[in-house]
This record gives C-alpha cells, structure tokens and sequence, in this order.
C-alpha cells in the first residue's frame, strides 16, 4: 500500500527537500560569486571583405565575455559610487567588503555544496544576505531588497531542515 | 605634398611581413612579436616621461602590447609618479626606477630604447628633443608644442638624430581610419568629388570645468616654479593657458584636423577664425572657436569648417565628416558618431554592400511631408550605410604597435614628427585670425619647418 511505503523512509521526503535547498543556495552563491570575476572583450574576428580577410585589422562587431582574475569586481562600479555618498557607509568597509564579496559567495557556496560545516555555513551566507540588504535599502532598491528576503526565507527553510541534511563531508557544526 | 608617410611603402611591408600571418593581423603587432618569438632578452625598454590623465591612458593602451619593458617612471607630482610606479609594479611585477627630473632620468638610466612624452603641450619640445638627442626613439603626445617654433625644433632634432619620432595623431594608425582613406574614398571613390569638410567637437560646460585636486597633495612651489607653473592650479588647468598650451583648437582640434590634411593630401591655402570667451569669461584660451581652411586639391577647391565648442554638447560629439557630390563619410573614433550616406543621385551602392566593403543601415521611415514645402526643392533622404568592421582595441594602441613595430625595423611610422608638424602647422594660426579677426593667406614659410 501506499501509505505503508511512505510510513517505511518517513523522512525522504525532507532530506530530499534539505538537499535540494543546499543545491539551490550554493549553485546560486558560486555562480554569483564566478560572475564577479566575468567581463568581455571585444570580438577579434577580422571581417572578410572582397572575399578575403581586410587587412587593416577591421573585426566584427560584439564582444565575447570571459572570466578572468583580473576582471573581478565584488561591487558592481554602479553602485560602488552610490555606496561611496553614503554618509553610513564607512570608505574602509566599502573598499573591504568590494574585495571580500567574491571569494566569499565562492567559499561558502563550495561548503554548502559539500556538506562542510553546512549550518554554520548557512549562518554565514544569512549574514552575508543581511549586508547586502542592508546596502541596498541605503540606495533604496526596494526590489533588490525583497529578492534577497526571499534568499533569507530559503536559508532559514535549510537550516531548520538540517536534521535531515545528507551527503555531507563534514556534518559537525 | 604626402600627409601620407605610409603610402608608398606599407604593401611593401605587408609583402615583406604577411608569411605565415594572416594580412589583416599583420597590423596588430601582438601576432608579429610572439611569431618572432622574442622573450624578455628583446624586450623594448621604455621610459614614461608625464604619468597624468593622458600618460596613464598610453599606458593602459600599452599594457596590451607584449615586448615592452618599463624601466623607469617621471612625473614632477609624487601622486602621479607614485601611481605610475604601482601600475608598473601591478602590470609587470616589478618596480620600476622612479624620477621628478627628466635630465637625472636620462642621466641615469642605462639601456633605455624609447620615451614616451605625455607631459603638458609647452614641455613636449624640450622633453622630445631633449630624448632624441640622447640617442632614444620617441613617441610624443599631440599637439607637438605650444608654439610652431617648438614643433619645427622636434622635426629638426629627430632628422638630426635619425631617431623615430612618433606624434600621438593616433587616428593615423586606426583600421577604421585607413580602411575609409584607403578603400572607400581613394580606392572605391563613394564620395565622389569631395568639396566639403565639416568636423566638430562639442563638450558640455561640465565637462569642460577647471580640474580640481587634494589641497594636501599640492606640490611644492619651488617645484613648480622650476618647471614652469606659477600655482598648483595652473599645473592642473595647464590646457587653459596660452603660455603653456593652444587652448581647445589645439587640445581638441588638433586630432581632427590632422584628418583634413591626411584624407585631401593637401595642406590649406588659407584659415579664417571666430572665437570668444562666451562662458569661461576668465580663461586665456578661446572656449569656443570656429575656424574655415580652404584647400586647392586635384578634384578642386574643398572648404572645412571646424568648431570646437567647450560649453555645449550639442550636436552630437565628435566627428569628421567627409561630403561629396556622390557621398558623405562621417567618421569618428566613437562608432556611434560614423555613419556613411549615398546621395539619392549616386550610383548604387549594393555590389559594395554585396562584397562587404559597406554595411546597409536600416532605412529610417519616410517624413511626412509639411503643409506648405515645395517637394521639389528638397532632396530625397540619402541611404545609410555603416562600415564593416570596428576596432577590437584601444584607440591609442594601434598607434603605440605601429611606433613599437618601427622601433624594432618592421615599420614605418604612421605619424612621424615631420608629417605631424606638417598636419598641424595650420593650427598654429587659428588663434592668431581669431584674435586679429582676419582671414590668414598662408606663406609656404608659415607651414614649413
């Protein structure tokens, strides 16, 4: 019967709703973390023109993006100025939390992947929602704000799910 | 007169440079520096001699140029000299040698294969002479000099020295520059007979504002006084002043009216200039200047006018353009300010589009006609067109590989200091028509060295 199947692993369900939440919240922490180190060049396909490449260099309009380390840039250069007439905003802090955010949403979207100390990574990725939201309501984007509630709701879901959190490396802490 | 010094010889260099390389990389000297294979034993080495708003672009441009060692950084402001030696440090790992006086730079360093001078206008002269006469090749920012005294001493210093002297006309060495010279106006002759030339460059009075600094970072005045500036603000405005610089004409113009030469292969008989102090009421240049050269070409008489306007953006930027009986090239750095149009009496146009020498813009939609306009006395709306292909770089680095290229023997220069002071000798007698309201009828001694 079916209710007998269910009653037999009573808990699958919510490990597998644990493990997709870790999925969610580390795919999308190293993946914002890898767009920080994202740019573009412009496109180097030279043109042909006459039935031949031209040979004065001319290339194909566009550009290609790519990742490199040299392109990172924790804080988009937008908001970096908006941030920076900021009375509350302390300078030092900015120019520190520019140059953290990256490897952090990197390093603790690898932990929560990896099951390495997830509760306590979990925590971490919360605050490191809170400061974010916090820069964003001094430049008032409302909207970013409410995205990045939604991302407090789902950390907060996965930490209280982590009773039945599975596939870890490290399960303490 | 050839405003042209490639011309002649640059299907020789290609002949000479394409094996094993495609002919359209051949221009970017990255491909050919790796092809040779030369390692850190061949390195250019160089000196930067002006680390301000300009000599910090060059080197941005520069740092995408392999074989190019930095030794040595000179600055008379600790902040810029400070800040160019961490840009070495950050781009090449090491620091390099650190100077605020070019004659101990030069005194000092040992090895040394090129300059480049992006000082303020009235030291480019004695910096590049200075550089030529101890036996190092030179790439200078335009305008030469403030004075055409000044130019003419550069032209002489490089001739005698048989060093290279580039000038910073860095739209000589652009593929979307050479490609309209070359393919479209002499080589497929869409324009027609060009008898006109309008060109412009309207900056907004924001931009245009006197630069602002760090009271804390002035530098000393018995500094300043040694190398020419009365105050720290003169230092920072230098461009604003008629002792240090040509004003906007020079700053601005220069670049574009370096094009009229280069494209007509002409020089002007004759410049006739309006200018006043409308809005900076207490500035020495001219912010805004009006100037008609007028040119004897083989096709005919070409008028050009030229503005450059330091209080409003209006009009749209930058741009030269070129207007024929057949078509009209308007070309710009920017390539939101080129655009290309045939003239509805031309012929057509679409076996060029079909070869990809041009690109076909979508047609804009037709005006309504207005109540009262006789048809007959407009002309119909001319086809746009657009050009194939965009540069891939930085506007300056083309420029610097070209220069770097002849410094190693594989190149001619694009711009050397003879053929930039012969583009930029008529601009030297804007300002004076403009002050005397008097049209100039130029002498051959006014545009030679």
């Amino acid at each position: 019967m079916s209710n007998e199947s269910c009653c037999a692993n009573p808990k699958l369900g919510l490990v597998y709703g644990s493990l997709l939440l870790r999925l969610w919240l580390a795919v999308r922490a190293i993946q914002t973390g890898l767009e920080k180190f994202s740019g573009t060049r412009a496109a180097d396909e030279v043109v042909n023109i006459n039935g031949k490449a031209n040979e004065y260099g001319l290339t194909a309009a566009g550009s290609i993006k790519q990742y490199a380390l040299t392109n990172y840039h924790g804080v988009p250069e937008a908001l970096m100025k908006k941030f920076a007439e900021e009375p509350l905003m302390l300078k030092s802090a900015l120019t520190l939390y520019d140059k953290m955010l990256g490897p952090a949403l990197l390093l603790l979207g690898v932990t929560i992947l990896f099951g390495i100390a997830s509760r306590t990574s979990l925590f971490l990725l919360g605050l490191l929602y809170i400061s974010l939201t916090w820069g964003l309501i001094l430049i008032k984007q409302d909207e970013g704000v409410s995205w990045l509630g939604v991302h407090m709701i789902l950390v907060v879901m996965a930490l209280m799910l982590s009773e039945n959190n599975r596939f870890t490396l490290l399960k303490k802490w | 007169m050839n405003l042209d010094p490639s011309s002649i010889n640059r299907r020789d260099f290609l002949a000479k440079t394409v094996a094993g390389v495609s002919a359209g990389i051949v221009l970017g000297a990255p491909s050919i520096l790796r092809a040779n294979g030369e390692g850190a034993g061949d390195q250019i080495r160089v000196a930067l001699v002006g680390m301000g708003k300009q000599g910090r672009v060059l080197f941005e441009a520069m740092s995408n140029i392999p074989g190019i060692h930095f030794q040595a950084v000179c600055d008379i402001w600790d902040y810029n000299l400070k800040g160019g030696m961490a840009k070495v440090r950050a781009l090449q790992g090491h620091t390099p040698k650190g100077y605020i006086d070019i004659d101990e730079m030069l005194a000092t360093e040992k090895g040394l294969d090129a300059v480049i001078v992006a000082t303020p206008d009235f030291w480019h002269s004695p910096h590049t002479v200075k550089c030529l006469e101890a036996g190092l090749n030179v790439y200078c920012e335009k305008m030469m000099s403030n004075t055409i005294d000044g130019a003419r001493a550069m032209v002489r210093a490089m001739e005698k020295s048989g060093k290279l002297c580039q000038i910073g006309h860095q739209r000589r060495s652009n593929p979307r520059y050479r490609y309209v010279l070359n393919e479209l106006i002499k080589g497929q002759k869409i324009c027609g007979q060009i008898v006109n030339i309008n060109a412009q460059w309207n900056r907004a009075v924001s931009s245009s504002q006197d630069i602002a600094y760090n009271p804390k970072l002035t530098i000393k005045q018995d500094i300043l006084t040694k190398y020419g500036f009365k105050s720290m603000q003169q230092f920072m405005n230098w461009r604003t002043y008629r002792d240090l610089s040509g004003g906007p004409i020079s700053d601005l113009g220069a670049h574009q009216i370096d094009i009229f030469g280069w494209f007509l292969g002409a020089a002007p008989k004759s410049v006739y200039a309006s200018g006043g102090n409308d809005f900076f009421k207490n500035r020495e240049h001219f912010d805004n200047v009006m100037a008609i050269f007028e040119y004897d070409t083989p096709q005919g008489g070409v008028r050009a006018f030229y503005q450059v306007l330091t209080t409003t953006s209006a009009g749209g930027g930058y741009y030269e353009s070129f207007m024929g009986t057949e078509g009209n090239i308007r070309i710009s750095e920017q390539s939101a300010y080129t655009s290309i149009y045939r003239e509805d009496s031309a012929p057509s146009w679409d076996s060029l589009v079909e070869r990809g020498f041009l690109k076909r813009k979508p047609a804009p939609p037709k005006p309504e006609p207005a109540p009262g306009v006789i048809a007959s006395y407009a002309s119909a709306a001319p086809e746009g067109f657009e050009l194939p292909g965009e540069l891939s770089k930085q506007p300056h680095q083309c420029h610097l590989e070209n220069f770097f290229l002849a410094v190693r023997g594989k190149a001619k220069l694009n711009c050397d200091a003879r053929h930039a002071f012969e583009s930029e000798a008529p601009i030297y007698w804007v300002n004076p028509s403009a002050l005397s309201k008097l049209p100039i009828q130029f002498t051959p001694a006014q545009l030679s060295v």
